[in-house]
């Protein structure tokens, strides 16, 4: 932002400015002596482990050939250079590109549903009203329950034999032996299903908090000029949440991405491959097969990936912010 | 046999066993006049040589597996002072993936692992367990199992582990509805043929689609456990999953056939098939909505329990059908998972823990784990378990210890080499993509092969071609049941 006063001369020229770049001094200082141990922390913590990931993918560790020998080095001794050839299997791996297409079709559907219902519940509940708080607690119910439970009571309700199909049954006056579960063409859409259940509280609870931070004034200026409640929602509140909703889309997709109490525990990836999404693959492989350095290859790509998908979506938000910052700005400088 | 009229109730076996162990404990301690007797004294005696003060313990077992162990467990700690103080409890079917992830840190906090012994190749590999020979030397102890189930235990000649479960598949067949005369002269007007026991997987499916849609298969077809199916099948038409050299060997007539017949159940098995496993499928047996199984022979002291089965008396158990694909007919049982004590290498203790394991499978105390009637996850193997009058032949009927010994002369193994989970897992995938979505048999096979081959070239040729010798010696002798 720059720092011109009301004459147009820079802030910087003005005889206020030596304190007001102390200041400015200060926080930087202020920021780096609160950021300086976190930064340290994380490269402790997570460098190592990066670096080892690292090292793995380009050399094949066997825990089939650690054998007897103990000590840190021996999983050393126990690798082999294998140069870039993981990284080309993985490349040419269709299981891994599969999985990939599942985890983006599973984000991208969940996302959208939990932002639209949570949004929905947001609208219905931000203005103060009697019972609020019971509406509350119970709304955010379902992301207080662990997702592995979640997943056994899906697999209980959803049976084709379950309480849904029976309820369904009873609504048409058909008997409904819909196969939730087990048809692999529905399997991921259940799953998703279940994902929206658990977590459109994370959106609603994001989007709750947005509408309530909005400014009062251009609401009720538009409303002063006879704007209709719908238009002052898509003209006026939607357009000053859009960081928060970017927020809380982005926020859930990474989320999403990362799914696997639920699909492992219903369906551990199947029937067929339906369900095996990034994190089931890469257990499988890191953890069922005991293949290491192909799991640490894996993880390196969807590291990449989600670096990508990160970055863009700080694109976006800088993107959003700038212009509701010009958005502000505008009236300011014609008045 | 009815559980009002047992030859040996548990308590009168229990109080035998406390009072054997008990004198055992007093012969030991007295320099000079160790008593000669059964085998739990010899473990006794090498136990409290070993650890005079005794020894703590801590392992990972299934908590439905532990309550069956605890009276022998109990009776072991009051005569050495050897004792299971802490035990995780893990599902066994996730105990590998946890005992694979003790071996890559080759920690020696549990003393033993209660697991699948077809997991013995990858975590010797991994250099997780400690041979048992020279523990089992020392307590003079052998393991006395039905037919030749105790090399299951075995790998490159060393024992690596104590089974406490036999956990094969035996025939189930609801003899109410074969002998119901309405049925039989329905059958045999359709097929110009009595209803008989089915000698055949064609033989049985003929008899599954009498019943169905009445009844259906209870044979599993889920991406979990229904494996054991693919070995019955493959096994019996004399297929084997490798070649001597370590490439797969399953993308072949035997291998086709295999997954054909896999296939060919769908028709008679219900809709969510592709979903249930044992927690689904066991109410179905019990609850009278399965005419036919093949099942873990545990299931068979659950159904005879008439506060837990609707089908108690209703059941007849005996040997699973074959193949003459090969010429001949060949039946082939599988045991997996066959949940063992493995004693972890690194342990400090481990040789408590071996003295622990071999206490718990003497010919007594194997039949008083196997014999309970409330917790059956234990299955019969030990030879004692199979004489008139045991318990276990309480808790399985006779006509069920009679099924498990038939099925137990002619069982198999899963694939018995290092890599296990990764060569399930590849076929599972392919099974059940196959099951639920019409890929071919052929293409089953052939994906499977590839995945199988590129596992082996990471586990090792050479490795692959010394295991494979050891499996093919674990193979039955018998093409069917004596």
């Amino acid at each position: 932002m720059s720092t011109t006063d009301a004459s147009g001369i820079p802030a910087s020229a003005s005889p206020g400015n030596k304190r007001q770049v102390t200041r400015e001094q200060g926080i930087r200082r202020f920021k780096w002596t609160v950021l300086t141990p976190l930064i340290l922390l994380m490269a402790f913590l997570l460098l190592p482990a990066f670096l080892l990931q690292g090292y793995f993918s380009f050399f094949a560790f066997s825990i089939f050939d650690a054998g007897d020998s103990s000590g840190f080095s021996s999983y050393f001794k126990a690798s082999e250079w294998v140069g870039l050839d993981l990284w080309k299997d993985a490349f040419s791996d269709t299981k891994f590109f599969n999985a990939i297409l599942r985890s983006l079709l599973f984000s991208a559907g969940t996302t959208v549903c939990c932002f639209v219902l949570g949004f929905g519940l947001a609208l219905l509940m931000y203005r103060p009203f009697r019972g609020q708080g019971f509406y509350y607690v119970f709304f955010i119910l379902p992301m207080l329950t662990v997702p592995i439970v979640i997943a056994y009571t899906g697999e209980m309700i959803l049976y084709q034999n379950g309480p849904l199909n029976d309820i369904l049954s009873r609504i048409t006056g058909q008997r409904v032996m819909f196969q939730f579960l087990y048809a692999k063409e529905v399997a991921l859409t259940t799953i998703m299903f279940l994902e929206t259940w658990n977590w459109t509280p994370f959106s609603f609870i994001i989007m709750m908090a947005g509408l309530a931070s909005l400014p009062k004034e251009p609401q009720e200026a538009a409303q002063i000029l006879g704007a209709s409640k719908l238009r002052i929602f898509w003209e006026v509140q939607v357009p000053l949440l859009r960081p928060v909703i970017l927020l809380a889309l982005i926020l859930r997709f990474l989320e999403a991405m990362a799914e696997f109490p639920k699909t492992w525990g219903l369906l551990q990836g199947g029937p067929g491959s339906a369900t095996e999404t990034i994190p089931i693959y890469i257990f499988l492989n890191a953890w069922q097969y005991f293949d290491i350095s192909y799991g640490a290859v894996l993880s390196y790509i969807v590291m990449f990936l989600m670096i990508f998908i990160i970055m863009g979506a700080i694109w976006l938000l800088r993107r959003e912010k700038k212009n509701l910052d010009d958005m502000y700005q505008a009236p300011n400088q014609e008045g | 046999m009815s559980e009002k009229n047992p030859k040996i109730s548990r308590r009168k076996a229990l109080k035998a066993g406390a009072t054997a162990a008990a004198v055992g404990a007093v012969g030991t301690a007295v320099p000079g006049k160790a008593i000669a007797g059964s085998e739990e004294d010899a473990i006794i005696a090498a136990a409290k040589k070993a650890y005079p003060k005794g020894q703590d313990l801590t392992g990972i077992m299934w908590s439905n597996y532990q309550r069956a162990v605890q009276p022998v467990r109990q009776e072991f700690a009051a005569a050495t002072g050897i004792d299971i103080k802490k035990m995780q409890d893990i599902s066994v079917f996730d105990i590998p993936a946890r005992a694979m992830a003790e071996a890559l840190s080759k920690s020696g906090e549990f003393d033993f692992f209660h697991m699948d012994s077809n997991m013995i190749p990858s975590l010797a590999s991994a250099g997780l367990l400690e041979p048992l020979d020279a523990y089992m030397k020392k307590a003079n102890f052998k393991l006395n199992a039905v037919g030749d189930f105790a090399k299951l235990m075995t790998y490159k000649g060393k024992t690596y582990g104590i089974p406490t479960d036999g956990n094969v598949m035996v025939q189930f067949m609801r003899k109410d509805l074969m002998e119901d005369p309405e049925e039989r002269k329905a059958f045999a007007d359709k097929h110009g043929k009595e209803m008989a026991w089915p000698e055949t997987w064609e033989d049985e499916l003929e008899l599954y689609k009498h019943f169905y849609p009445r009844y259906h298969s209870g044979n599993l077809r889920d991406r979990g456990s229904s494996m054991a199916w693919w070995y019955m099948y493959l096994y019996s038409a004399g297929g084997f999953p490798f070649t001597d050299d370590g490439d797969p060997n399953i993308d072949n007539d035997a291998g086709e056939y295999a997954v054909e017949t896999y296939l060919k159940y769908k028709e008679v098995s219900h809709a969510e098939a592709p979903g249930w496993g044992t927690p689904q499928m066991i109410p179905r047996i019990v609850g009278g909505n399965v005419f036919a199984c093949q099942y873990w022979d545990g299931i068979i002291a659950l159904a005879e329990n008439p506060n837990k089965s609707k089908t108690t008396g209703k059941w007849a158990y005996g040997q699973i059908p074959g193949s003459r694909h090969s010429g001949k007919l060949l039946k082939r049982s599988v045991s997996t998972p066959v949940v063992s004590l493995l004693v972890n290498k690194h342990s400090p203790r481990k040789e408590a823990m071996a003295y622990l394991a071999m206490y718990t499978a003497t010919g007594k105390n194997s039949d008083i784990v196997t014999g309970d009637r409330v917790n059956t996850f234990h299955d019969p193997w030990h030879v004692d378990a199979f004489k008139d009058g045991s318990l276990s032949q309480t808790a399985y009927t006779p006509n069920g210890v009679q099924g498990i010994n038939d099925c137990l002369q002619v069982t198999c193994p899963a694939l018995f080499v290092t890599g296990l989970l990764e060569f399930e897992t590849e076929l599972k995938r392919n099974l059940s993509e196959a099951y639920t979505g019409g890929k071919s048999a052929k293409a089953v096979n052939k994906d499977t092969t590839d995945a199988w081959a590129r596992a082996a070239r990471r586990i090792g040729k050479r490795r692959l071609r010394e295991e494979i010798a050891t499996y093919k010696s674990l193979m039955p002798t018998r093409d069917v049941p004596a």
